[in-house]
């Protein structure tokens, strides 16, 4: 970094036009790369407050209603299966409650992180500094996968160990990590939270709207698969499951059941749905003026 | 420098910018003059990049900004003060969009200090005044140690020592063989500042033109006499061609007189003068003779300007 100050005089940048003065070169010689756009965003990222606290009330609410629900499973079960309204019916989606909760979270810090800018105006000296405009998606989808995957890999597991500790002590059925479908499932939910983050942010980046993007992501992608498998026939089953959520469905839990596409397939269809969000998004960006 | 081609703005009916044709040169304060809603930001979006041409095309440093390699280093800007996150510092602020080219925290807090920010960098940009904020918004334009200084309406709120700061420092940064291009709708800032004249109105290019040839164009005969004896130095000057535009007690504003006559006929008549002064149009005066008909918001008068073409009121400006 040089520390010409700005006042100084310009060294002569080579023979001067007869038109006039020697343009100036700027003594900054380095340029843009997408590694420094990806580190502007993780500064821009790591350098509000709301990141933080967002970030660490998805890590909480995995972990204490993973425990509730593992606690209040033990003492109220009398059989020793696990009951109760929205706790699933096995010892994995028991101690893995607090990602129904911790999805709408991460759903709402995607669409922050993909609209904030627009919201601001902030977007025209992001796009001014990065013309390109792509690396600014790509670095921000970056940046917040580094602070979101850690939370939510450390968050599903501690939830998991946690909750089966409390399941345990409370003489309750539990799952081992090794069995069958129990990894999967367990890994599968921060996968599938990771997963709603980006959608949160490409639909954010398209949107340019806080409000509208999580209204987006919640209401279509959360909360209007459930309200069309319980409102159309059956028949559509085979069409609703490719929906984001059900596809979730079929690879975080350890066994979903026939109305589900297979784990790996479900992983395969969501991932798609995220894939052709961000490339929306990455159309968007280009296209339009800011 | 800056290369405008035919350069066209349509938002739905409104062209808001048309056909601009303009060369901003290294060198010199380029002053980019126009009423509100006359198409300086719009034309200053489309040299960043942020707002794509209807038609014609933007070169910075010759070749589309978009293309550049190291965006900053090459143009820095300002365009909203108040465009930031709110809840980030103003170093932090900078530390990430200097991140992009590899600028670093001692270049930041150079600037900070350069801003007069140095007390308040690691305060919430959010919480600063418009003043604060356009003097972040100074130190972001220079992030990159720019080819290229574009601000749009800087003085916006700035207090008078900012002012006074930005009068003295775009010149030297002119002189160091920058491009320096200054938007306002305050001429007599632009009559300070800057040295070439851009002038728009209604999405037309007015003039591109020179500060002194924009005066110079705008020249109008007129003399102010001061005189006890004015009552009689009027019936004297009086005749075909010759208006009096203003009068109060023993002055006199003569038009269509060379002074030199009017000095002759007081000495040949022994009258007294105490003043006799040729009256020089101010920036403000060549400005509203080139606009009064492309004023798109037009206040108080009830009637509508500037249907079709602007009045080409001096068609000779316009290369």
């Amino acid at each position: 970094m040089t520390s010409a100050t700005m006042l100084e005089p310009a060294s002569p940048a080579g023979p001067g036009s007869p038109a006039g003065p020697a343009p100036y070169r700027s003594t900054v010689t380095t340029g843009l790369s997408p590694a420094r756009v990806a580190r502007s965003e993780w500064i821009k990222l790591r350098t509000l407050r709301s990141t933080w606290i967002t970030l660490g009330a998805i890590f909480a609410v995995l972990v204490a209603a993973g425990l509730f629900a593992a606690a209040a499973t033990g003492s109220d079960s009398s059989s020793g299966a696990a009951q109760g309204p929205g706790l699933g019916g096995d010892p994995v989606s028991t101690v893995l409650t607090g990602a129904n909760l911790a999805v709408l979270v991460v759903a709402v810090l995607g669409a922050v992180i993909g609209a904030r800018e627009h919201v601001s105006g902030m977007v025209r000296v992001t796009m001014a500094a990065v013309p390109s405009r792509l690396p600014v998606l790509w670095g921000r989808l970056i940046a917040f996968s580094a602070a979101l995957v850690p939370v939510v890999v450390v968050g599903v597991l501690v939830a998991y160990v946690g909750g089966t500790a409390v399941l345990d002590a409370n003489g309750a059925d539990t799952a081992s990590f090794s069995d069958t479908g129990v990894a999967r499932a367990v890994l599968g939910t921060a996968g599938y939270l990771f997963g709603i983050g980006l959608l949160g942010t490409a639909l954010g980046t398209v949107l340019r709207s806080t409000a509208g993007a999580i209204g987006v992501v919640i209401g279509g992608v959360l909360i209007l698969p459930s309200l069309a498998g319980a409102l159309l026939p059956d028949s559509w089953s085979s069409v609703l499951q490719y929906l984001p959520s059900n596809a979730g469905t079929a690879f975080t839990q350890v066994s979903a059941g026939s109305d589900y596409l297979s784990p790996a397939v479900g992983a395969c269809v969501f991932a798609a749905w995220v894939v052709v969000a961000v490339a929306g998004a990455a159309a968007a960006l280009v296209r339009r003026d800011v | 420098m800056i290369e405008m081609h035919q350069l066209s703005k349509r938002y739905g009916d409104v062209l808001a910018v048309d056909s601009f044709d303009v060369t901003i040169r290294p060198g010199v304060v380029t002053g980019f003059l126009g009423p509100n809603g006359a198409g300086k930001s719009t034309t200053m979006r489309m040299v960043l990049g942020l707002d794509t041409p209807t038609s014609g095309s933007v070169l910075v440093n010759g070749r589309p900004y978009r293309d550049s390699p190291a965006p900053i280093t090459e143009i820095g800007a300002l365009l909203e003060a108040k465009s930031l996150d709110k809840g980030r510092s103003a170093r932090n602020h900078l530390l990430a969009l200097g991140a992009t080219v590899g600028v670093g925290a001692s270049r930041v807090d150079h600037l900070l200090e350069l801003v007069g920010l140095g007390d308040v960098a690691h305060k919430s940009a959010g919480s600063f005044s418009l003043g604060m904020g356009q003097r972040l918004g100074v130190a972001t334009a220079l992030l990159g140690d720019p080819a290229v200084v574009m601000l749009d309406e800087p003085v916006n709120g700035l207090d008078p020592d900012g002012i006074l700061w930005i009068r003295t420092f775009l010149p030297a940064l002119a002189a160091e063989g920058r491009t320096v291009l200054l938007s306002s709708h305050l001429m007599s800032e632009m009559e300070l500042t800057a040295q070439h004249l851009v002038v728009v109105g209604r999405g037309r290019l007015l003039a591109d033109v020179s500060m002194a040839g924009f005066i110079a164009g705008a020249t109008t005969d007129r003399v102010r006499i001061s005189s006890p004896d004015a009552g009689r130095l009027r019936e004297l000057l009086s005749g075909p061609g010759v208006t009096f535009t203003s009068e109060t007690r023993g002055e006199l504003v003569v038009q269509g007189i060379p002074v030199a006559r009017i000095g002759e006929c007081a000495a040949q008549n022994r009258l007294v003068l105490h003043a006799l002064v040729p009256l020089v149009p101010s920036l403000e005066e060549a400005y509203r003779a080139l606009t009064e008909d492309s004023v798109q918001y037009h206040g108080g008068t009830g009637w509508t300007v500037g249907i079709g073409v602007p009045a080409p009121a001096r068609p000779a400006l316009v290369p």
